[in-house]
């Protein structure tokens, strides 16, 4: 309970200081992680779900929200190649499942993509396949996000008269 | 952004005591403990803290095991809750999620193992001091009850009852008014002294306003200490032993 309410006491922070702003400014802000985040993980960690999106529901909905899918072991490929050291809190290790932080993290990170995979359908999450390359990833979310913003209808900066 | 499911059972007065209000923590089922937790509320300089003191003692000389926890006094948060009310930085919304942090850090860290293992948990302040404080704040009232889901209802809530003028003569002859406590940052004004009156004021009609809601035994704050503390013990003593009474006899037959 306390860390889904820290991290939404950050998110709270982040979105009215740093994801408001520029949107009444007319500009595009890019999310590295939103709220699904949360969702996917406190729900993985036993909090329940309805709590979670109600105690979310002052965040933004998003105009285009993408989920990067890729198979577990794909992602312990790519983590384990940059040797990288699992993070505890990210390995699940809070929760005692195992010792081990490459089992604990497989455990832990897998029920979190079950989870993402409800929210797909639930919020309408464009699912791009990472499996690929990044070029091709890359093509296919300028597709994505050409649909979305009409960049000739964007406003200029300075369309007031100075 | 919430999905278009299940309203989500929140805060209400319905709840039973001992239970989770709403949802509650899955991961931590909490039926049957045989813990009591007795909540102690009211505004600011009401005297809370010295009749839990008091009430303490008197509870421990009588053979109980008591646990004390306070609003802010989590470990976890309560230096955070410090640097964020030092800088300029907090909104409503931040400032309403830090509490609920340091509320749930408590309560499973401190209430819960209490009330598992028997104690009688006072708390000085509870969750009606979250929502006074972000009712006059203009925070969404349903948003934060389904935030506060996750409390236990407490066996008794006190609620010490006072008027403005008689509160201002308390703080002034102590402490004196502090900022957050005048509300300042709801800058309703540069003077500390009228902002200390009408946010205390609102403050004392958001508690007036869930005293039948919640059941809260309100007790009259004007009186001297002691007759404070005199019925605060005559109910306490109400609520925890009268079945105790029929076993004495019983057992002298």
């Amino acid at each position: 309970m306390t860390f889904s309410l820290l991290h939404a006491t950050d998110f709270a922070d982040r979105l009215l200081y740093k994801i408001v702003p520029p949107l009444k400014a007319g500009m595009i802000v890019l999310a590295d992680r939103y709220a699904y985040t949360a969702f996917a993980r406190d729900a993985t960690r036993g909090v329940d779900r309805q709590w979670v999106r109600e105690l979310y529901s002052f965040a933004v909905r998003p105009d285009l929200a993408l989920y990067f899918r890729v198979p577990i072991d794909v992602s312990v490929d790519r983590l384990m190649a940059r040797r990288v050291k699992l993070k505890f809190y990210e390995a699940g290790m809070d929760l005692g499942w195992s010792t081990n932080p490459l089992e604990s993290f497989r455990m832990f990170q897998g029920k979190v993509l079950d989870e993402y995979d409800q929210l797909v359908q639930e919020f309408g999450l464009e699912v791009v396949d990472a499996k690929g390359s990044i070029t091709e990833q890359q093509r296919y979310v300028r597709t994505l996000i050409a649909q979305k913003v009409k960049m000739s209808q964007l406003e200029m900066i300075d369309d007031e008269p100075v | 952004m919430t999905s278009p499911s299940d309203p989500v059972e929140g805060l209400n007065g319905n709840g039973l005591a001992g239970r989770y209000y709403g949802r509650g923590i899955p991961y931590l089922p909490i039926e049957d403990y045989p813990g009591k937790l007795i909540a102690i509320e009211g505004t600011d300089g009401v005297g809370r803290t010295i009749q839990i003191q008091l009430l303490r003692e008197w509870l421990e000389v009588k053979g109980y095991g008591v646990v004390e926890t306070g609003w802010t006094r989590s470990p976890l948060m309560q230096p955070t809750i410090e640097i964020a009310k030092s800088s300029n930085t907090l909104n409503k919304l931040t400032f309403v999620l830090l509490y609920a942090t340091d509320f749930a850090d408590r309560l499973e860290k401190e209430i819960i193992p209490a009330l598992k293992a028997g104690f009688v948990v006072l708390s000085d302040r509870y969750i009606f001091t979250a929502l006074a404080r972000a009712g006059v704040r203009g925070v969404d009232r349903q948003w934060l009850r389904n935030v506060y889901g996750f409390a236990i209802a407490p066996h008794l809530v006190f609620y010490l009852n006072v008027d403005v003028k008689t509160l201002i003569g308390r703080v002034l002859e102590s402490r004196g008014m502090d900022f957050w406590e005048s509300g300042m940052d709801l800058k309703h004004g540069d003077d500390i002294y009228d902002s200390f009156r009408a946010y205390q004021l609102k403050l004392l009609r958001e508690y007036q306003s869930m005293a039948d809601e919640f059941h809260f035994r309100v007790v009259d704050a004007r009186r001297s200490i002691d007759r404070i503390q005199d019925e605060l013990r005559r109910q306490v003593a109400s609520f925890l032993e009268p079945a105790e009474k029929p076993a004495e006899t019983a057992l002298t037959r």
